[in-house]
């Protein structure tokens, strides 16, 4: 080995170091707070367990869960075939439509809650004739959760069909297949760790919504808000316990889910 | 070897420190005064900040609103940092802050619970402030109110319900407006009224007929958006948003000393267990202990309760009242002069 490639390779090494010490300073920004809350709650292990024993700390996780799970299917239905055209083809105006999928991502969600009202209030756009009630009620937090969790799920489905090898699809369809047989039973299969993931980061997403959907629904109360109310009324001290069951509760379904995912995986590859 | 990436990295620190310098280099010369402040304060205070930055062109005046309650557990429990903290309800400070986090309060300006409403609301034309409760027991009606638990302005709308039954001699007011659409009782106890207030998530509210928010600024956008028809709120607030409002009967509307004594008989006990007794409505301001820039807030309380102060709450709606204290010791030295111990 020359001097010349083992210098290289120090460098090299050098170089990884920096890079370590810089990701193990992002690593512990996002884990301090979190850590440092639920260890804070194991020193109050009674109000844990009081808010463990709470129905409506549950009642409020589960109906947080179940509006994000709606919000991802509706997702699903309708960002999936978005995002296979935005993969797919190019057409006028294609980057203007890519960039209006990722404005919910950046407005203000209190002003996207403000928005949404305007639409879906009960003289707003839709919601004036719409025999579904929006204000205050579990449709209400669903379109508030599908407005700022969509994005995550149409971008990483569109990364996913844009990732396929289109000479696979081809090749099926010089075979005889369909435009829709070999979607399903060719692209489909092939962009489902994508999608699944994506369908995973919108549910998520949904999940930690507050500002959005506090302003359409205040009532019936999903976790966040329930968590927020408790801070006001009775102070840390009790909305601390709600809060590290709703990150432990989260944390418990995305590891879940994701060794599911990876698991799928595997099989593919 | 590994000395260009030494340098990059210097560099690189170089460039930090440097990015650092010209960010602060703009605003290093204010002073950040921080107030924070009830909801319906938001109005006056603004127009106090310009009055104030005028004054001390080196001051940047930054206004917080949030609920009463929420203002001070900012200080006494997040302890964040705060010149001057200012509550729609005066009683809060003693309880909440004294003796960690403050020792006095003073009373400045006082309000009163009205029923705001727009041209487009139903029966607009209808309604004064003898009907008012037979209009909201309308079925095709839609109300708001604050909540009880958040807000100060959300028990002291349950309480004017209740003395209106007292007042109108009519003891189903309540029970039609709100009991039927909630999970919100009074029960009696000596001749006076308690109402216990289940924690929020409990309050159930029939979404078809009553509308309730964290905070009484949160309905104002609900009355605009025709979401509602009607909300309780406090006479400045109306004003301040050009709504229109029924004035309720002074003996009900919690706005006159002269009643004081008629509006002890009601009681909200909130879901955290403190218990507020109906009383005129006064607003009340304190420097908290860990002040950062104690010497403008002394200026900025003063500016409150001087004339001019005083001024900008009579045209907007919150009457300002002869400046009173609990601890007439302990006040910063140029605000005893305005100042009824």
């Amino acid at each position: 080995m020359t001097s010349n490639t083992k210098s290289l390779q120090n460098l090299y090494i050098n170089f990884l170091k920096i890079v370590a010490f810089l990701s193990s300073l992002m690593v512990l920004f996002i884990l301090l707070p979190i850590v440092s809350t639920v260890l804070n709650q194991l020193f109050d292990l009674n109000g844990l367990i009081k808010a463990i024993q709470d129905k409506a700390v549950w009642d409020s996780i589960f109906l947080t869960s179940y509006a994000a799970l709606l919000s991802t299917l509706i997702a699903i239905v309708f960002g999936t075939p978005l995002a296979y055209l935005l993969a797919r083809t190019d057409f006028y105006g294609k980057s203007a439509i890519e960039g209006f999928v990722d404005l919910p991502v950046i407005i203000p969600h209190t002003v996207a809650g403000i928005a949404l009202l305007a639409v879906f209030g009960s003289s707003g756009l839709i919601g004036s004739f719409s025999p579904v009630k929006f204000v205050d009620a579990l449709p209400g937090i669903v379109v508030a959760m599908l407005f700022v969790s969509a994005p995550f799920y149409i971008n990483t489905a569109r990364e996913g069909f844009q990732s396929v090898d289109l000479r696979l699809e081809q090749v099926a369809r010089t075979l005889g297949a369909s435009q829709a047989k070999v979607f399903f039973t060719i692209t489909i299969p092939l962009t489902w760790h994508h999608l699944a993931a994506g369908a995973l980061m919108s549910w998520a997403r949904a999940i930690s919504e507050f500002g959005a959907v506090v302003i359409i629904a205040y009532y019936p109360m999903i976790a966040p808000t329930l968590i927020y109310d408790r801070f006001l009324t009775a102070g840390l001290a009790a909305s601390r316990p709600v809060a590290v069951i709703l990150i432990l509760f989260c944390f418990a379904v995305f590891i879940f889910l994701r060794v599911l995912l990876w698991g799928r995986k595997n099989e593919h590859t | 070897m590994g000395d260009k990436l030494k340098m990059l990295t210097i560099i690189l620190l170089i460039s930090l420190i440097f990015a650092g310098c010209s960010m602060k280099d703009p605003t290093q010369a204010k002073v950040k005064l921080k107030v924070l402040h009830a909801g319906s304060l938001t109005e006056p205070f603004k127009e106090l900040k310009k009055i104030f930055e005028a004054k001390y062109p080196n001051v940047e005046v930054q206004l917080e609103a949030a609920g009463s309650a929420k203002t001070i557990r900012k200080v006494t429990e997040l302890h964040k940092e705060a010149d001057v903290v200012a509550s729609a309800d005066y009683t809060l400070i003693p309880k909440l802050m004294y003796p960690e986090y403050a020792d006095w309060t003073i009373k400045f300006a006082r309000n009163q619970i009205v029923l705001a409403y727009l041209d487009t609301s139903k029966y607009a034309n209808e309604i004064n402030s003898n009907n008012w409760y037979e209009i909201l027991r309308r079925p095709d009606v839609k109300f708001g109110f604050s909540n009880p638990n958040d807000d100060p302005c959300g028990y002291r709308s349950q309480m004017v319900i209740k003395l209106a039954e007292l007042y109108y001699n009519d003891d189903s007011i309540y029970d039609d407006l709100v009991a039927k659409n909630s999970n919100l009782r009074w029960v009696e106890e000596n001749g006076n009224f308690v109402l216990k207030m289940p924690n929020s998530e409990n309050i159930n509210p029939n979404t078809d007929k009553l509308m309730i928010r964290s905070m009484e600024m949160e309905l104002i956008y609900a009355l605009e958006a025709k979401e509602i028809d009607y909300y309780f709120i406090y006479r400045s607030v109306a004003q301040q948003h050009g709504h229109k409002f029924v004035e309720l009967p002074a003996q009900i509307d919690l706005s006159s000393v002269e009643h004081a004594d008629f509006y002890k008989k009601v009681k909200v006990i909130l879901a955290n267990g403190k218990e507020v007794t109906g009383k005129p409505i006064v607003y009340g301001i304190t420097i908290p202990k860990n002040a950062v820039h104690r010497d403008y807030a002394e200026k900025f309380v003063e500016l409150v309760i001087s004339e001019e102060g005083q001024k900008v709450f009579e045209k907007l709606g919150q009457p300002p009242i002869t400046p009173e204290t609990d601890n007439f010791e302990k006040l910063p030295e140029n605000l005893k002069k305005y100042v009824r111990s």
